[in-house]
């Protein structure tokens, strides 16, 4: 092992320790920048695979939190890493039945379900990154065919459902106390990844409406897009109410309603509207 | 005073380079910023080959500095955002390259022994820095502006 594998390796191991406490920023940031260093994301898979998952509930929701986290910010390699080994993360899943003793167990199976969802939609979708940021091509590629587009989107609107679903889950096993830092951390990925999928379908829905022409095409889609908008609003304005999280992020603000398919009334990132 | 002492004594112990001490200087750890002097001098020197990996290289091994030093850190952003936009060509570049090591920084946090969190300032620095990377057009036009000058 070469002395670079010895230092992620104790990355991993304190990202995940048995405390119930965030993951520490320091070391899930030593994975992340390990990927792109290496360009690969091998080794930190085969280090997770090592950890004593089966002993400790906190160590596997750290876990997941730290595999999140490395699926959406490290490189590319981390995606196509996180899909080989799809079946392992569904294991975690069933380590700690629903009612198992601790209160981690609902809300494992929960994550375990959110990652799963992401892996398959990358699995299928190979365009987008791990947080889905914006990237104006995306939606010109799926556009110029209407219907992998439509696809494209109800795809991304599943994986929304299952992060509200999960953002629900936490919320309620949430309760007061600094030891709940360990589930609140867990919102913060899901924050960046719920607006990055919110924008994408916007924007994709109204180059669909544009190349088509006709409201009556999309209109399913746009009314599942408000639903959704009203359920994200929610969801913000709850996280906004955390003050870890806001010192941590900044939660964006939508506006009160969903924005038209016109274009023109832009909505600027960052900036309510009204 | 004793600290910058230290800090020219080991400038000469570690055999830094002119172009390193100077950077040293500007992301040292005392509590005011690097002066804009100090951050022309490192833009002009970025336009020299060596200076420039010189400087990279000692601002990559900043940026990676542990959260006690976060001083190290926030003056990293400070001289790298200053590079970006007065320094040479080849600093867009090479930071659109290591991205990541700005953007992973966006959560960074510290806790002093106050329990004071002082990452704060970090994580809104990596933030501006990043999205002036991804605005191509905003860059073009700040790079523009400074070389009218």
């Amino acid at each position: 092992m070469s002395r670079f594998d010895v230092d992620v390796e104790r990355a991993v191991r304190k990202a995940c320790s048995y405390e119930e406490t965030a993951p520490k920023r320091k070391h899930v940031r030593a994975c992340i920048v390990y990927t792109w260093d290496h360009k690969s994301s091998k080794a930190v898979f085969s280090i997770l695979k090592t950890l004593p998952l089966g002993q400790d509930e906190i160590t596997v929701f750290k876990a997941l939190i730290t595999i999140h986290k490395i699926i959406q910010e490290g490189h590319g390699s981390a995606i196509i890493e996180g899909i080989k080994n799809r079946e392992w993360i569904a294991s975690l899943g069933r380590i700690y039945p629903e009612n198992g003793t601790g209160s981690y167990g609902r809300i494992i199976e929960g994550y375990v379900e959110v990652l799963l969802k992401k892996l398959d939609f990358h699995r299928i979708h190979s365009g987008f990154n791990g947080t889905f940021e914006y990237e104006e091509y995306m939606s010109l590629v799926s556009t110029s065919d209407p219907d992998q587009g439509y696809e494209t989107v109800l795809d991304l609107m599943d994986l929304q459902d299952v992060i509200d679903r999960f953002g629900r889950l936490l919320f309620s096993s949430i309760s007061s106390g600094r030891r709940n830092e360990c589930k609140i951390s867990a919102l913060v990925p899901l924050v960046g990844e719920s607006y990055g999928i919110y924008k994408f379908v916007m924007s994709m829905i109204r180059a669909i409406y544009r190349q088509v022409g006709e409201e009556g095409a999309v209109e399913p889609l746009y009314a599942r897009y408000c639903e959704q908008h009203s359920r994200l609003f929610e969801f913000y304005a709850d996280c906004s109410a955390i003050k870890y999280l806001t010192s941590l992020l900044r939660i964006p603000k939508l506006p009160g309603d969903p924005p038209s398919l016109e274009v023109g009334d832009e909505y600027v990132e960052g900036k309510p509207s009204n | 005073m004793s600290k910058s002492l230290i800090r020219r004594a080991k400038n000469v112990v570690n055999g830094y380079s002119g172009t390193q001490v100077v950077l040293r200087e500007a992301t040292s750890n005392d509590s005011d910023g690097p002066s804009v002097e100090l951050l022309d001098e490192i833009a002009d020197r970025s336009f020299d080959n060596v200076s420039f990996f010189e400087i990279m290289d000692m601002l990559d091994k900043r940026l990676n500095d542990k959260g006690k030093n976060w001083r190290h850190v926030a003056k990293s952003l400070t001289v790298l955002d200053y590079l970006v936009r007065c320094g040479s060509e080849n600093c867009v570049p090479w930071v659109r390259e290591n991205l990541y090591i700005i953007k992973t920084l966006r959560e960074f946090t510290h806790e002093d022994e106050f329990g004071i969190d002082q990452g704060q300032i970090v994580r809104v620095k990596a933030r501006e820095l990043t999205s002036l990377l991804l605005d191509d057009e905003r860059l073009r036009e700040e790079r523009q502006l400074r070389q009218r000058d």
